[in-house]
């Protein structure tokens, strides 16, 4: 038996992590870093959301970007009412400094009508209205879109396919809907998140800590989830949908399910983003942005939580220090595709892999092996 | 119980013109083993297919224990009480030995009745009989898409055992089997037979000799011929139609 199957090398990984990244502030003082990396363990958390889908139920969602951008929007709504500049409109009630530039002449300054459908703003007004509906709103238009798409047993590419062409149709749709969305420009301006009268700047060591923990208590749930009976009848569902069938699981719940959990997830890192990074725009739901997330996760391991958090991180880590350079700066794209044909080549379990490789071969050394799945000890000649 | 384990009542199946099971009917009894025999081509497996709504049929029906299944969705019929093992083996590759037996025992069907860790002690004792029975424990936390082909089969047989259906469909469960191994399936099948109503496609006419009570043959997509084995030896209807294949072995 493999040291690295052991449950307790997971808890030993996850731990690690999760100390590292709530120590971090104690190391780097500088809060201009310090929001940058928040910004990576927001992409981080990406990276758990695509890895639960593609590694896990083995759908390749190649328009996660779409959920990750709602849920931008939806606190972005919010924190743009609450700022400043909403509040200078020659209104005693906020508006949106854009609407005002695109209303018609003589146009109310009220979110009720100042420009047509800007009465959809209006709740938006309590911020925790745009909080919950970060999530809220992945998990209903994903929770649909899945039943479309697995009740009628889409599979494979087909699903990449017709992910990938509705994040690029929301996209246009929110470019389009300028007066509503400012457009190209995206939310900008914003306000800062208050909770309890306590203003969350992005660039407080507390505000780091709101993402840190996030991202902690994400990992471990969605860790959980998968190890419970459920996440292992939706890995069977991946290996061999007509044999879960045939043992009497309903597979398309099993895939509805997920996909809408690894949506929550992506939008709930929207809004994250949006609280460490002050805008919400619509390259969100760029092409690349998404398959960028689908890199992360290959080369940090789709098939493990943490190893596609880690890669998501570490690639943003590495372009941000990249970018720093002029000449990779301008390969780094090239270097990045390089890496990711070599990964799907040559290392299909990713920098995962890489570390399960390294703990067996340290089980071996020492002669330590884990405790399997099945709590039994097995002839280790016969098992390996 | 009064009701036959299945009823399957002039069930057909037409392939844009050809049809490969046509008007095939037959009853097999609570707790029966029937063998069905048949040349290759037959349409023995086609005719699964349409028991387990695995294909849709174009006519007939199939009544398990009283409740009409036909073309029922696949997990439907498969939560009615039909088990069945595919003729290439068709396990969860990824999973290891143990994973696969988990979720094959798995009795709740939908996905929050599963938000829950471990084995209940009800499992877990049906899981050792069951690792037992299909001699797995040695290679239990090995990945299932890792076994060879042998072991492949039995950990199928018993994922069905550990379904616990009422009515398992086996087809050609020994193909590509040693004889060693073929041996060691049929007294697998023995030992679940009187538990479960058992439908067995096979080739292997010393495994058959072991385990048959009733055999069924099929011939073109109808049934030729339906009896004990040495009726249905002599029966020159089955010989002729075993004549291009070679005779019945
Ligand atoms: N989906 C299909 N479309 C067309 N023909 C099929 C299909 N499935 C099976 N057949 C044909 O039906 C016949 C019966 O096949 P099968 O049931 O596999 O036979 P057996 O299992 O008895 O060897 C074969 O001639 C096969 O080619
Ligand atoms: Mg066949």
């Amino acid at each position: 038996m493999r040291l690295s199957d052991s449950p307790y090398v997971d808890v030993f990984a996850y731990g690690m992590f999760i100390a590292a990244i709530l120590l971090l502030p104690l190391v780097m003082d500088d809060p201009f870093w310090l929001n940058r990396i928040a910004k990576y363990l927001v992409f981080g958390m990406l990276g758990v959301a695509i890895a639960l889908s593609w590694g896990y139920a083995g759908i390749l969602n190649l328009g996660q970007g779409l959920f990750f951008g709602i849920g931008a929007y939806m606190v972005a709504m919010s924190l743009k009412l609450q700022s400043y500049t909403s509040l200078q409109q020659g209104s005693d009630k906020p508006v949106p400094d854009f609407m005002l530039w695109n209303a018609e002449p003589g146009a109310p300054t009220d979110l009720c009508c100042i420009v047509p459908g800007s009465w959809i703003w209006q709740p938006f007004q309590a911020q925790w209205f745009g909080m919950v509906m970060s999530v809220v709103v992945p998990v209903v238009i994903s929770y649909i879109l899945a039943t479309a798409i697995f009740r009628l047993r889409v599979s494979g590419v087909y699903v990449a396919i017709i992910t990938l062409a509705l994040v690029l149709l929301a996209r246009l749709l929110l470019i389009d809907a300028q007066p509503l969305t400012n457009g190209f420009n995206g939310l900008t301006d914003l306000g800062w998140l208050t909770v309890a009268g306590i203003e969350f700047d992005p660039y407080l060591t507390a505000t780091y800590y709101i993402i840190a923990v996030s991202l902690s208590v994400v990992l471990v749930l969605a860790r959980l989830l998968i190890s419970t009976r459920a996440g292992l009848i939706l890995q069977s569902t991946r290996d061999d949908p007509k044999r879960s069938r045939f043992l009497g699981f309903d597979v398309a719940t099993y895939q509805v399910f997920f996909f809408t959990v690894s949506a929550a997830i992506a939008g709930f890192a929207g809004m994250l983003y949006v609280i460490a990074a002050e805008f919400a725009s619509p390259s969100f739901m760029d092409l690349t942005f998404s398959i960028s997330m689908v890199v992360w996760a290959a080369v940090g391991g789709r098939s493990s939580l943490l190893g596609a958090c880690i890669g998501a991180i570490l690639i943003n880590t590495i372009e941000a220090s990249a970018s720093e350079t002029e000449l990779l700066q301008e390969s780094w794209r090239a270097v990045i595709g390089l890496i990711f044909v070599l990964v799907v080549l040559y290392l299909p379990r990713g920098l995962a892999g890489i570390g399960q490789e390294t703990v067996d071969w340290i089980g071996r050394k020492a002669g330590i092996s884990g405790r399997s799945r099945s709590g039994r000890v097995t002839n280790p000649s016969a098992a390996e | 119980m009064a009701n036959p384990a299945l009823i399957i009542d002039g069930l057909s199946v037409d392939f844009g013109g050809f049809k490969a099971v046509d008007g095939f009917s037959t009853v097999i009894d609570d707790g029966e083993l029937r063998v069905v025999l048949g040349p290759n081509g037959a349409g023995k497996t086609t005719m699964m297919d349409l028991i387990t709504g695995n294909t849709r049929s174009t006519g007939g029906t199939v009544t398990m224990y009283g409740k009409d299944i036909t073309n029922h969705a696949e997990h439907e019929i498969a939560r009615a009480g039909l088990g069945r093992k595919f003729q290439i083996p068709s396990v969860f590759r990824d999973l290891t030995v143990f994973e696969n037996f988990e979720v094959a025992v798995t009795k709740q069907q939908g996905v929050f009745g599963n938000l829950r860790f471990g084995l209940r002690a009800s499992e877990k004792e049906k899981l050792d009989q069951i690792i037992e029975l299909t001699q797995t424990s040695d290679v239990i936390d090995k990945r299932a898409g890792d076994l060879s082909h042998g072991q492949m089969q039995w950990l199928e047989l018993g994922m069905l055992i550990a379904q616990d259906s009422r009515v398992i469909l086996l087809d050609e469960p020994t193909a590509g089997m040693t004889q060693g191994e073929t041996y060691r399936t049929s007294q697998i099948i023995k030992a679940l037979k009187g538990q479960h109503t058992i439908i067995v496609v096979e080739h292997d006419m010393a495994f058959v000799r072991e385990i048959a009570e009733k055999i069924t043959v099929m011939h073109l997509g109808k049934m030729l011929a339906e009896g004990r084995m040495d009726v249905i030896e002599n029966d020159p209807k089955v010989q002729d139609a075993y004549l291009g294949s070679g005779g019945i072995h």
